[in-house]
């Protein structure tokens, strides 16, 4: 018979600990290299536009004029193709996620003027 | 015998993942023929080649569908690879066969998960889907994405797996494989799985040969073709490979064929970790595909071969890109395999074949 | 048992007949494929056996051609022949489950064989830049010309002539908006020399 097979390890899940979270009260801690969001380092920044160009989502604005670096991280799809492309390497994968939200936003970080 | 009926099945169905219909003509409780159609999910995704630079399309190519992203993307850089004659290091192919054979488990997994649901065995379900959530953690911890990896580049890889973490990731395995046989143990000796599945949708090895059959469901029926045995990128370093075959063709087959390969899969990585060489991950990409160019590929994924063409018209954007996935091939021999079934064996066959609509749509 | 990939052109005449007897040969159908160009569409047919996979390309078929169906030999072709009639307008006589244009719901008809604005942007950068190198090449020659002929002979500074042609062909290439910037950039750097030269003669 064939029925109790899987009862040893399902009887034995009773007394271990759970494999699941808690998810509001216990978050995950996340890995090092995990992909969550985008961030840019502006002292680093040259306004160079090759995030913007790499992109395959089109969420990056970079505008030399204004001096501001805009990223819609709703738009993200955390692929790391600016991480890869950036020159300066301003640009860095941060591991937390994007918190969620009931509106799409758009990050902007304004440029400080180089001497 | 009665009257012929036509009954509708999906796209809303619980045993359905994905939105497929099938017109089912039902004489009494025996299916006489059926009528599969699909076209629910069509995303235009090879239009998008045209938007979209060489490197940027490999995001598009992954999104085609969750379960197989890692194949889609592997064997689209693998496409394009021999489209602009680019020869990639070593070391990322064994990284990249490593990833994908991780996204076999995952696959078989979730889709063992779901069949023991559909057979009515929750807690089977649950056991499938924690062990497929450590494989997951693996793809976390390595690449950065759960399901997503985003990992795979023209021209090699975008991270490397550290000697140390392939250890962890092998010992791991280990662990899964342990527990894993219990799970297999039970789903191939269970009465119940048994009765639902033994001697149900039979498709013989001569149909599944005349309806070039490929994947798990041909291997079912005794279809000795596998992609993986060609031998190219670091499957030519195995020292042995052999699909693994059935000669029933029915659901209990297809069941064990996957059942195994979740196995063999594990081999095969704990073999390529081991023999893994240093070296560079990636090459630098230049210049653009040619006008005119063309180039074909094949890539085992979870479901079976799935055939890759590119062509390039000397710009940055490929000229046709163009994916047959498997389950494209199979839906001549699902309508096949359901003729003559009982009506409440339908979602058994359907699930055994393990379809994937929105790869066959794109 | 390795893997090689062969293209071979094939008349649309005799594609049944390559079909039927690619089935007697054992070779087992791989997929079909449908590649629009301006005027015309191309039909790729892949099989493959023995790790052997060839592809008949029949080339330069008219946007509604109708062409023979192999559903009667290889019934698994039907997705595929009913996705290139639903995306590419292409008819097929004789298939065996035909959907009559409703395999998939598409908005507007035949979409793939629609050329992009982004398609057509792309075309006109590299036929502009094509054009510039041809610009540049030929004053490049005719700097040539002028050093081997009399060095007075050309009016035209050659050296700048051809740095101009390679600039403009380097302009081509920018978004417009950008070349622009660039070309008054250019400018206001030529009247600044012009005026600092004119300084210095005063």
């Amino acid at each position: 018979m064939g029925s109790f097979h899987l009862g040893g390890m399902t009887f034995g899940s009773l007394f271990k600990k759970p494999e699941t979270l808690l998810y509001p009260t216990e978050t995950k801690q996340p890995y090092p290299g995990q992909k969550g969001h985008v961030v840019n380092d502006v002292d680093a920044c040259i306004l160079c536009g090759m995030c913007q160009r790499v992109c395959p989502c089109h969420c990056i604005a970079v505008s030399k004029p204004e001096r501001t670096w805009e990223i819609q991280p709703f738009m993200c799809i955390q692929c790391g193709s600016c991480v890869a492309a950036c020159p300066t390497k301003c640009l860095t994968m941060d591991p937390a996620y994007t918190p969620v939200a009931t509106k799409k936003h758009t990050v902007t970080c304004s440029v400080p003027e180089k001497e | 015998m009665g009257k012929a009926t036509v009954i509708p099945f999906g796209p809303q169905h619980p045993v359905l993942p994905e939105p497929l219909h099938l017109d089912l003509v039902v004489q009494d409780e025996t299916v006489v023929d059926c009528l599969p159609q699909i076209g629910f999910v069509h995303r235009g995704l090879e239009k998008l080649v045209e938007t979209r630079d060489y490197n940027q399309f490999i995001y598009v190519a992954e999104r085609i569908c969750g379960i197989c992203a890692m194949g889609h993307s592997l064997g689209y850089a693998e496409t394009v690879e021999s489209l602009m004659d680019i020869e990639v290091p070593s070391r990322a192919e064994y990284l990249r066969v490593i990833w994908h054979e991780l996204s076999r488990i995952h696959s078989h997994l979730l889709w063992l998960g779901l069949a023991a649901d559909a057979f009515g065995f929750e807690s089977m379900f649950m056991h499938c889907w924690r062990l497929r959530e450590r494989i997951l953690d693996i793809f976390e911890k390595t690449t950065g994405g759960r399901v997503i990896l985003s990992v795979v580049r023209v021209g090699g890889v975008n991270r490397d797996i550290e000697d140390s973490e392939l250890k962890v990731i092998c010992q791991t395995l280990d662990g899964i494989k342990g527990e894993y046989q219990q799970i297999m143990d039970t789903l191939l000796t269970d009465m119940s799985v048994k009765n639902r599945t033994v001697g149900v949708g039979t498709l013989s090895h001569e149909q599944a040969v005349a309806l070039s059959m490929v994947g798990p469901f041909a291997r079912a029926s005794q279809v000795n073709y596998d992609v993986r045995t060609f031998g190219k990128g670091a499957y030519r370093a195995l020292t042995e490979f052999q699909p693994i075959l059935d000669a029933q063709g029915d659901c209990y087959a297809r069941v064990k064929v996957r059942c195994l390969e979740v196995l063999q899969s594990i081999d095969i990585i704990k073999e390529l970790a081991a023999k893994i060489p240093a070296g560079d991950i990636s090459v630098k990409v230049k210049g653009n595909p040619e006008e005119g160019a063309r180039a074909a590929n094949v890539l085992e994924q979870p479901r079976g071969e799935c055939y890759y063409y590119a062509q390039g018209n000397g710009t940055k954007f490929l000229e046709r890109m163009r994916m047959r996935t498997p389950t494209s091939q199979n839906l001549a021999g699902m309508v096949e395999a359901l003729k003559g079934a009982d009506l409440a064996d339908v979602n058994m066959i359907i699930l055994t074949i393990d379809p994937c609509i929105s790869c066959t749509e794109r | 048992m390795g893997f090689s990939t062969e293209f071979r052109t094939l008349a649309v005449q005799s594609l049944h007949e390559d079909a039927a007897s690619r089935k007697d040969e054992g070779w087992r159908y791989v997929q079909m494929l449908a590649v629009n160009n301006d005027e015309s569409v191309d039909l790729v047919y892949s099989y493959m056996k023995d790790g052997l996979l060839d592809n008949a390309v029949i080339e330069a078929l008219p946007k509604d051609a109708e062409v023979p169906s192999i559903t009667d030999l290889y019934l698994e072709a039907f997705v595929c022949e009913n996705e290139i009639h639903d995306l590419f307008g292409i008819t097929f006589k004789g298939l065996a489950i035909d959907f009559l244009g409703n395999f998939y719901r598409v908005s507007t008809d035949v979409p793939m064989t629609i050329i992009s604005p982004e398609k057509l942007a792309e075309r006109e950068k590299q036929r502009k830049l094509a054009e510039k190198k041809a610009k540049a090449e030929a004053a490049k020659q005719a700097k040539e010309a002028a050093v081997e002929g009399s060095s007075d002979a050309s009016d035209v500074d050659p050296q700048a002539a051809s740095a101009d042609a390679e600039l403009e062909a380097k302009l081509a290439a920018m978004p417009p908006e950008k070349a622009a910037k660039v070309r008054a950039a250019m400018e206001a750097k030529a009247a600044k020399a012009k005026k600092g030269t004119e300084g210095e003669g005063a």
